[in-house]
């Protein structure tokens, strides 16, 4: 089992060293992506141009560039912008994350609350219209584009029906952070909060559906039926039980690719300023630094999330566990 | 280079050196309308909460946008400062941390400056002399943005060579004991009032490190900025060391909330939700019309041109007829409305009306069908063209129209967008070969040169770099304009000399201009006592509650 | 956002599907019984309907533009006016007060010409969605269909050959699942855009306003979601008996791969099509949301959606109709999945989500 999670992990650090190789030579590969002309302030002579050249090691090898940029991003920690020379690139990502943490645990939890209840509810009501409708209104949710769901919430909480009493709590898009006033926190989330879950509500009451089918003719819940147990307790001791292991691999798998910055599309909609809007952002500048800090970051999330997923997996079953 | 097509309007700072004819044109409509307004006291608005667009720094030696400038100009203080006043009395100079206007020698290369008594930071640590010189080198070291105004100081071009902290420029002498400042210059310069105006100039308290300070240097004005945060804004705060005088008064507001919203819509929504009193930034076309209706709408000119560049030197725009065309085939009323809802007005000048070298031309009035015409008549049907523009919303919005007049007189054309970061580079450089597209221009200071010179005079084009988009050189305009860089003051008589190159280049028509922008202000209807200060926009120390 | 994974049986074999009989499929090919399973599934016949439908009126997008609307929807519109109710009014209409400040284009008129209003441009809202339509579609399908034959001829290589060419593969898969699908798509964007002369494959120059830029990139980025699944089948159907007969009876690899392999694997990925496609038009909408997708004057339902973000206050069509056929596109290609799963394979779990 270490032996395994060891492997697991150096295999982490071959895909994210990768990552950023790749990242590093796709951007400097890219016309105008010097960034010093743009450092170098008012008409600037070509002597002030060299000097922020070198002072950015631009005037480098390639392999050189990447080891001083990683050396700035990991080890002294001082890695600036190039679009903003007052933005240092860890603090921007260490202040942007508690705002995508904050988007995603919130959206988690209700999505994770509401696709059980509907999940439960199509089973227990199969047969009736309430599986198929259940079903449905999960479909429907899976197929809108989230940011367009997006718009259209902020079209009726912002303006057409923020005037009436339903809507009328709704703060103005943006942030507040959870220490500075945690009310305002919860209100200016709720809207982008529905909004990043219904794609996952829809998605999980499906497969928790299809699983809790699958899993109601095997044996083990027969002989609880058998054994007389009320079906209410059947279902939620024996079988939501057992379908919870691919309910948490898959969460796992889902939340550590919108803590990456999956949620993006959210965050640019509802203008929270998480990691996902700041890699946007640097994008549009052609700002490698942030860029590549940023990608790495996501890309962490998303490979510890997975291994983790297959550790925990491999616990449960040893099968699994490669040769 | 980017840094001159930023917010620059500010920089009609010197515009005392141009004259004072443009100060009534720049002056605006609401100025006329709030010149009755009746003096008011000190009267307290409590806080006052604002939206603006991005701003770029909060640190004197960096900042470079309007948007900046607008609030550091209460926060840190120059030697020299503007009234808040409204009208032409905003230009004038007047003593800020100095105890008076300096003397100047007779040749114009030494001044004597003296600090009033008793200032102090926001730190409650006193403000000395020799802070000046400190807050002129930290600019050097940190590369700052506006260094390129100082080098005019002597000895300021052998620090800039090699900046180091213990240096000195030896032009620069101070007196802490006696509060007095020396500088000589290396050559005389007419404008140099003007630019310690600048709040490049602004002293900061000695040992402030070069790296940028986002608003916690300790504050020499009525205010300081507290929390700044670069996605959410920040919070000015009296500053309780600040002495009012004559020319910097203290201040209406006890507390401003600045918040910084990108997205127009957002900030637009802000003042008509009513959370918040004050926003500069864009209007959405749409709303525009209802914002109206349910807040406070001013405009107020500044001096800038948008325009389409025609590549002179590529095929079809190589032709005189062609170029021509295109001017004739744009409609640049309905493009006003189009882009800005209106926040604009036509023009068919290189320069802005806020010139006094100004004059209005009509070389070409709104007509498609003779454009048309004039495409075939130069043989220039179906020729492919590419439109260059940025991602940028009304510059993509401004493109999308033209790409389609040209469509329409004949021409087949098609738009390629590229990213902000890169798109000055790439069609500056002459490799390139980009036919034609989508520029503004943002003045730097108030005079002719800073737009013939820079844009069309063909002997500065370059290979990298390039400002001259359409490759525009002839001559005879470029003899021209070296013999008017000679002539130090703007007369009549030289006004009328750049109006004639003016009409000269609009016939060659290397570029088609379209919209002198105009920018809007907007307030809650509750907000009273609005006053424009001609250089920083909107005085929001005398902003009051109705 | 997307996250797309399939898990086939190991073994396909004909199975029952709910309510079928054993005489009903003993005997036939498993091609027909799929075939009959899905005509007897109304729902999802419904839903292929209704996506047929949807694809027929937005390649029909040419007609209403010219015969019905009478109108450009790639050209600016911007001092044209219109017939409504037989008055003529401006496209754009200006906002009034002394200044005459503002500008709002005219909304829905439910009439042939500018049914659902005009964008910001004047050009036709409906037009554009129609349009916007066709490339919506065209990327997406075009996409769905060059990732899925890509991973396929990969992950048969992959699985047939094993080894070290396995190994690379799986790696570069690896490495691709990595990146939030998002970054990756907008940073191949973003470098292709800066590149305005296009890129040079030597035989065939892409420019970077070409519908071909995001189809090949979305058609990358989901290579592996397809190539993971049918990998695992492609080595599990090496293992069986008949592929060692066939090797010991001198088969080349070539038949062995398309004769013997690939007909017991295509069904996978004919049940992660629909989903893929369904995936695909999500992820050319963001893109285009996000403008480094189609490119304007160009329309796709993203661009769309994107004018309508600048007019939500105002004219919310612009915005609401290029989603509203987003989500019945997208709806009916799962229900579609979801029935061509049920037929092809019913007892194997599908799972796809944007």
């Amino acid at each position: 089992m270490l032996a395994f999670i060891i492997r697991r992990f150096a295999g982490l650090v071959v895909v994210l060293f990768s990552i950023t190789v790749i990242v590093f030579l796709l951007f400097f590969a890219t016309p105008g992506i010097d960034p010093s002309a743009r450092l170098a302030g008012r008409n600037p002579s070509p002597e002030t141009v060299a000097a922020v050249k070198h002072e950015f090691g631009l005037d480098r090898p390639l392999p050189v560039r990447y080891g001083l940029m990683m050396k700035r991003l990991f080890i002294s920690r001082d890695l600036v912008s190039y679009g903003n020379q007052a933005l240092k690139v860890v603090p921007a990502i260490t202040s942007a994350a508690p705002v995508t943490f904050s988007l995603v645990l919130g959206a988690a939890v209700l999505w994770v609350v509401m696709s059980i209840a509907m999940g439960l509810l199509a089973v227990t009501f199969k047969g009736t219209v309430v599986d198929p409708l259940l079903m449905i209104v999960a479909l429907i949710g899976i197929s809108m584009p989230v940011f367009w769901l997006g718009e259209v919430l902020n079209l009726i909480t912002q303006d057409r029906l923020h005037d009436t009493f339903l809507f009328s709590w709704v703060p103005p898009l943006g942030y507040t952070p959870f220490t500075e006033n945690p009310w305002q926190w919860f209100l200016h989330l709720i809207i982008p909060w529905i909004t990043l879950s219904v794609l996952y509500i829809g998605f999980y009451a499906r497969v928790l559906r299809a699983n809790l089918l699958d899993i109601q003719n095997e044996d083990y819940v027969r002989t609880a039926r058998a054994k007389g147990l009320p079906p209410r307790r059947v279902l939620l001791k024996h079988m939501l039980r057992n379908s919870m292991i691919t309910f948490v691999s898959l969460f796992g798998l889902d939340f550590g690719f919108l803590v990456g910055g999956g949620a993006l599309l959210t965050e640019v909609v509802f203008g929270l300023p998480g990691v996902g809007r700041l890699t946007f952002q640097a994008l549009q500048q052609l700002d490698l630094p942030v860029i590549m800090a940023t990608v790495i970051y996501g890309a962490f999330f998303i490979s510890i999330m997975s291994a983790l997923v297959d550790i925990v997996y491999a616990r449960l079953d040893p099968r699994i566990r490669p040769s | 280079m980017t840094s001159k097509r930023r917010w620059t309007w500010l920089l009609s700072v010197l515009a005392l050196a141009a004259g004072f004819s443009l100060m009534v044109a720049a002056y605006g409509v609401a100025a006329n309308r709030t010149k009755a307004a009746p003096k008011q006291a000190h009267k307290s608005v409590g806080t006052l909460k604002a939206v603006l667009d991005t701003i770029d720094y909060l640190d004197p030696q960096q900042a470079y946008t309007g948007q900046s400038w607008w609030a550091m100009w209460n926060v840190w203080e120059t030697l020299l400062t503007y009234r808040h006043v409204d009208g032409p009395g905003g230009y004038k100079l007047v003593p800020g941390l100095a105890a008076s206007l300096p003397s100047i020698s007779a040749n114009g290369k030494l001044y004597k400056f003296k600090l009033r008594k008793g200032l102090k930071y926001s730190n409650g640590q006193a403000i000395r002399a020799s802070d000046f010189e400190f807050a002129i080198k930290r600019g050097f070291l940190a590369t700052g943005q506006g260094v390129g105004f100082y080098t005019d100081i002597a000895g300021a071009k052998a620090f800039a060579a090699h900046p180091t902290a213990g240096g000195d420029i030896s032009g620069i002498t101070a007196n802490n004991a006696k509060r007095t400042i020396t500088i000589k210059m290396a050559k005389p310069r007419g404008d140099f009032l003007t630019i310690l105006a600048l709040l490049f100039a602004a002293p900061v308290p000695a040992g402030t490190s070069p790296a940028i300070h986002n608003g916690n240097i300790p504050a020499s004005g009525p205010y300081r900025i507290v929390g700044y945060d670069p996605n959410r804004g920040f919070t000015m705060l009296r500053n309780r060391f600040f002495k009012p005088t004559k020319n910097i008064p203290r201040g209406n507001p006890n507390r401003v909330e600045v918040s910084l919203i990108g997205d127009a819509n957002t900030a637009t929504q802000r003042v008509v939700s009513g959370s918040a009193d004050y926003s500069n930034a864009a209007i959405p076309p749409d709303r525009i019309a209802s914002a109206k209706n349910r807040g406070h709408l001013i405009l107020r000119k500044t001096a800038n041109t948008y325009y389409f560049w025609m590549n002179v030197n590529v095929a079809p725009f190589n032709k005189l007829k062609v170029r021509q065309a295109v001017n004739y085939a744009i409609d640049r009323k309905a493009l006003q409305t189009l882009v800005w809802g209106g926040l604009g007005q036509p023009t068919q000048n290189v320069l802005p009306p806020t010139y006094p070298s100004y004059k209005k031309l009509t070389l070409y009035s709104h007509n498609v069908a003779k454009a048309r015409q004039m495409i075939t008549a130069a043989g220039a049907k179906g020729a492919n063209v590419t439109v260059w523009t940025r991602e940028v919303s009304d510059a993509l919005t401004a493109a999308q129209y033209y790409v389609s007049v040209l469509n329409s007189i004949g021409l087949d054309a098609k738009l390629t967008t590229l990213p902000r970061a890169t798109y000055y580079t790439t069609i500056g450089k002459r490799d390139t070969k980009a036919q034609t597209g989508w520029a503004r221009w943002l003045e730097d200071y108030p005079h002719p040169l800073d737009w013939f010179d820079v844009l069309l005079n063909g002997n500065r084009i370059v290979d990298q770099d390039n400002n001259n988009y359409a490759y525009y050189s002839n001559k005879k305009i470029n003899s021209s304009i070296e013999s008017l860089k000679k002539a130090p003051v703007l007369t009549d008589a030289v006004n009328t000399r750049w109006a004639a190159v003016e009409r000269s280049i609009m016939k060659d028509a290397p570029w088609a201009p379209w919209s002198n922008r105009v920018f809007p202000e907007y307030f809650t209807k509750k907000m009273g006592c609005i006053h424009i200060q001609l250089l920083y926009g909107i005085d929001w120390t005398r902003l009051c509650r109705k | 956002m997307a996250e797309f994974a399939y898990e086939p049986e190991p073994e396909p074999e004909a199975r029952l599907a709910p309510g079928e009989s054993a005489r009903e499929i003993s005997g036939r090919s498993p091609w027909r019984i799929a075939g009959r399973r899905l005509v007897r599934d109304r729902i999802a016949l419904a839903a292929l309907a209704l996506f047929l439908l949807i694809v027929v009126v937005s390649f029909l997008a040419p007609v209403y533009a010219n015969r019905i609307a009478h109108t450009d929807p790639f050209d600016s519109h911007i001092s044209a006016t219109t017939t409504v109710d037989g008055k003529e009014v401006d496209v754009i209409q200006q906002g009034g007060g002394e200044l005459g400040l503002g500008e709002v284009p005219i909304g829905p008129t439910w009439q042939a010409n500018y049914f659902l209003g005009a964008d910001n441009q004047g050009r036709d809202v409906a037009a554009r969605v129609l349009y916007g339509g066709r490339a919506s579609l065209a990327i997406g399908i075009g996409s769905a269909v060059i990732c899925c034959l890509i991973a396929l001829v990969l992950a048969l290589l992959a699985g047939f050959f094993r080894g070290w060419l396995d190994a690379t593969l799986s790696r570069v898969m690896d490495l691709i699942w990595a990146f939030p699908v998002y970054l990756l798509a907008i940073s191949i964007a973003t470098v292709l855009l800066t590149t305005p002369e296009g890129i040079n494959f030597g035989f065939v120059q892409i420019e970077a306003s070409s519908l071909w830029v995001p189809t090949l990139i979305i058609a990358l980025v989901y290579i592996p979601y397809v190539f993971r699944p049918v990998r695992g089948q492609v080595l599990s159907v090496r293992e069986k008996e008949y592929v060692d007969a066939s090797i010991s009876q001198g088969a080349s690899n070539l038949r062995l791969m398309f004769a013997e392999i690939l007909p017991n694997v295509i069904s996978t990925v004919i049940v992660m099509l629909p989903l893929m496609i369904a995936t695909t038009v999500l992820t050319e909408s963001a893109l285009s949301f996000l403008s480094i997708g189609v490119q304007p004057p160009q329309a796709s339902w993203g661009t769309v959606i994107e004018d309508g973000q600048g007019l939500l206050y105002t004219r919310p069509w612009v915005a609401i109709a290029p989603g509203i056929m987003i989500v019945l596109t997208v709806l009916s290609l799962n229900v579609l999945g979801d029935g061509v799963r049920d037929a092809l394979d019913p007892r194997a779990k599908v799972r796809v989500k944007e």
